[in-house]
């Protein structure tokens, strides 16, 4: 009982989230950050910068079957195949170019936790050092 | 990420049973919290997942993250009710945990608007409007620089319980 009444908050908090980005879309639909710099193509982990328009560079070339769908200001490049249908191939995932994609951003994201308990650790310690030399001697 | 979860009261239950429950709950606690951290990296990884796993894990996700709130929800009434007294560091906790529950629940959210697959074959419309696909990208980035820190910052909690997890059991101790 106690778990379902504390679901109902939750779902009640998200519920109040959402309707905020859903008048956020209606009332400005603007974002931070958004602006004339171009789009980017995100190819196998490498960003590589398009000009104003999300188009090539000439003589730029997409994979056979490949095609650029637009993600804000950024063009995610896909392979489907050619099929039209969006790509569930296994076997992409052992790709060692694909993996690149997933070792950096979980390589980022231990970095991140690294310099956060460096900080955490620095910082009681410091504060220890402090009150031992602020404390009275016996 | 917040272990004081496990600080529950036991009600009635004897001693040794309460001691049990409260392991069973940390446990828990631990491997969800373990699931949603790889599950939003792989998530977060549009180009290794491509576009079907990348939907259907981000819904999965927001399930399994909607039930680590209502696990954690006691720490933020708890935690809410005490801001006014100066603790930093529970302060810094609780500002990092609001900002990722905005930016997890529009991304989320936002990532429900676009969807291009998993939500039609289910047979329901989306949006897919430029505002939607903004703001899911958006706020996947703030997101992704919160979720480390959310960790870190529960450092502590998560060494003690990966420590006794990861010790070798006595024999003949039940699991």
């Amino acid at each position: 009982m106690k778990f379902l009444r504390q679901f109902a908050a939750v779902v009640a908090v998200v519920a109040v989230v959402v309707l905020i980005g859903l008048a956020w879309s209606h009332l400005a639909a603007s974002l931070p950050g958004e602006g004339p710099t171009g789009s980017e193509l995100v190819a196998q982990g490498q960003p590589v910068k398009l000009p104003p328009g999300g188009k090539l560079p000439p003589g730029g070339k997409l994979p056979p079957g490949t095609r650029l769908q637009r993600v804000g200001t950024r063009v995610i490049e896909r392979n489907n195949g050619g099929s039209g249908a969006p790509s569930l191939l296994l076997g992409d995932l052992l790709q060692p170019a694909s993996l690149v994609v997933l070792r950096n951003n979980a390589f980022l994201e231990v970095v991140v936790i690294a310099a956060v308990v460096i900080a955490d650790v620095g910082y009681r310690r410091l504060r220890r050092a402090r009150r031992a030399r602020t404390s009275l001697p016996r | 990420m917040s272990g004081s979860s496990t600080a529950s009261p036991a009600g009635t239950t004897s001693h040794r049973g309460r001691r049990a429950r409260v392991a069973a709950r940390t446990r828990l606690d631990f491997w969800l919290d373990a699931v949603i951290l790889v599950g939003y990296t792989i998530a977060y990884s549009y180009g290794f997942t491509g576009v079907v796993i990348h939907e259907w894990l981000g819904i999965g996700l927001g399930i399994a993250w909607l039930l680590h709130l209502t696990l954690h929800w006691d720490w933020v009434v708890r935690t809410t009710r005490r801001l006014v007294s100066p603790r930093g560091h529970d302060k810094l906790i609780w500002l990092v945990n609001l900002a990722l529950l905005v930016a997890m629940t529009l991304c989320v959210a936002s990532g429900i608007a676009i969807s291009r697959v998993a939500l039609p074959e289910l047979g329901i419309s989306t949006l897919q409007t430029p505002f939607w696909f903004r703001l899911h990208a958006l706020t996947a980035e703030v997101t992704v620089g919160l979720v480390p820190v959310h960790v870190a910052l529960r450092w502590r909690w998560i060494a003690g319980v990966g420590r006794r997890l990861l010790a070798r059991r006595p024999e003949g101790r039940p699991r």
